[in-house]
């Protein structure tokens, strides 16, 4: 049962890929990213990662997912009649034959690679329990990813900081300082 | 779940190369950032699956696996904030989000 299950969600998953790639729309391609998180999800709980699985819904589906339609919705890029400003798809022959030759590569590594075990899945002791533990993920992480989590900390404030010293806007006389001082060596520019 | 490790492998590579073909291919910033996100997502089910497969072969709980797919997760939420405030700056300045139209730096 749990397979047949998998299967679909594997099926959801690679259909929904293909909608983030293939939309017109940026709004379809990332609603089709959302269906494809809950799909991974449903993937993470099948395979016994539920403290993951619970994460990925809250961060991705709950989080980016609104940072990506709030920003379609405030640059108004839902609108269809100005869909060809902002760019279609380019598919150059080089482009295609470098995805293709990536797709190769990491098929033959994962041909070469994969363990294939040779008896069946019998599950094991650690398998009925699942394999990410709330007490156990905390207690590896705050001893010995302890400098890690610390770090993570550090990249949320950096991110926090250049998130807004990006997206402020800017005042008029600093907007384009170009156009008040040009340099020596331009000419027809105010100097 | 008896699921093979080999198929959640399969699922992640596939996943991985929609993600280069949607980065290279297209041409509007807020589906290359999908993109982007659709390839940590394979490097997540990667690591989920590997760890699996470890807990099973030893029948002792890895928690590396985990802890470094919960980085990732951090790290592509970091991604999309600076990111998409990219996406912002661009606009303001090009009045578009189409990447050929920010080639000033190209030479």
């Amino acid at each position: 049962m749990a397979e047949i299950l998998f299967y679909l969600l594997a099926a959801g998953t690679l259909a929904f890929g293909v909608g983030v790639v293939a939309a017109r729309m940026p709004l379809h391609s990332v609603l089709s990213l959302l269906g494809a998180f809950f799909c991974l999800a449903g993937i993470y709980l099948l395979a016994g990662f539920q403290f993951l699985a619970a994460t990925q819904l809250l961060v991705y589906a709950g989080a980016i997912m609104v940072l990506f339609l709030f920003v379609i919705m405030l640059l108004n890029l839902g609108d269809p009649a100005e869909l060809k400003r902002h760019g279609g798809i380019a598919l150059g022959g080089r482009r295609l034959a470098l995805a293709g030759g990536i797709a190769g590569v990491l098929a033959l590594i994962g041909a070469l690679v994969v363990p294939r075990p040779a008896a069946p899945w019998r599950p094991t002791a650690v398998d009925r329990g699942g394999y990410d533990g709330v007490r156990e993920i905390a207690e590896v992480l705050f001893s010995r990813y302890m400098l890690p989590f610390e770090a993570a900390s550090l990249l949320l404030l950096a991110t926090m900081i250049a998130v807004v010293a990006l997206a402020k806007r800017q005042r008029p006389e600093r907007m384009a300082p170009r156009e008040r001082i040009g340099w020596p060596w331009e000419k027809g520019v105010e100097q | 779940m008896t699921v093979p490790t080999a198929h959640l492998f399969v699922l992640a590579a596939l996943l991985f190369a929609l993600g280069i073909l949607g980065f290279l291919v297209r041409r509007n910033v807020i589906i290359v950032l999908a993109s982007i996100e659709l390839m940590l997502n394979a490097a997540n089910l990667t690591f989920l699956a590997a760890s699996r497969q470890w807990s099973h072969a030893t029948g002792r709980l890895d928690l590396d696996g985990p802890i470094f797919a919960l980085f990732v997760i951090l790290v592509a939420a970091c991604e999309a904030a600076v990111g998409l405030a990219l996406v912002i700056a661009l606009y303001r300045i090009k009045k578009t989000v189409a990447l050929d139209a920010a080639s000033d730096l190209k030479g």
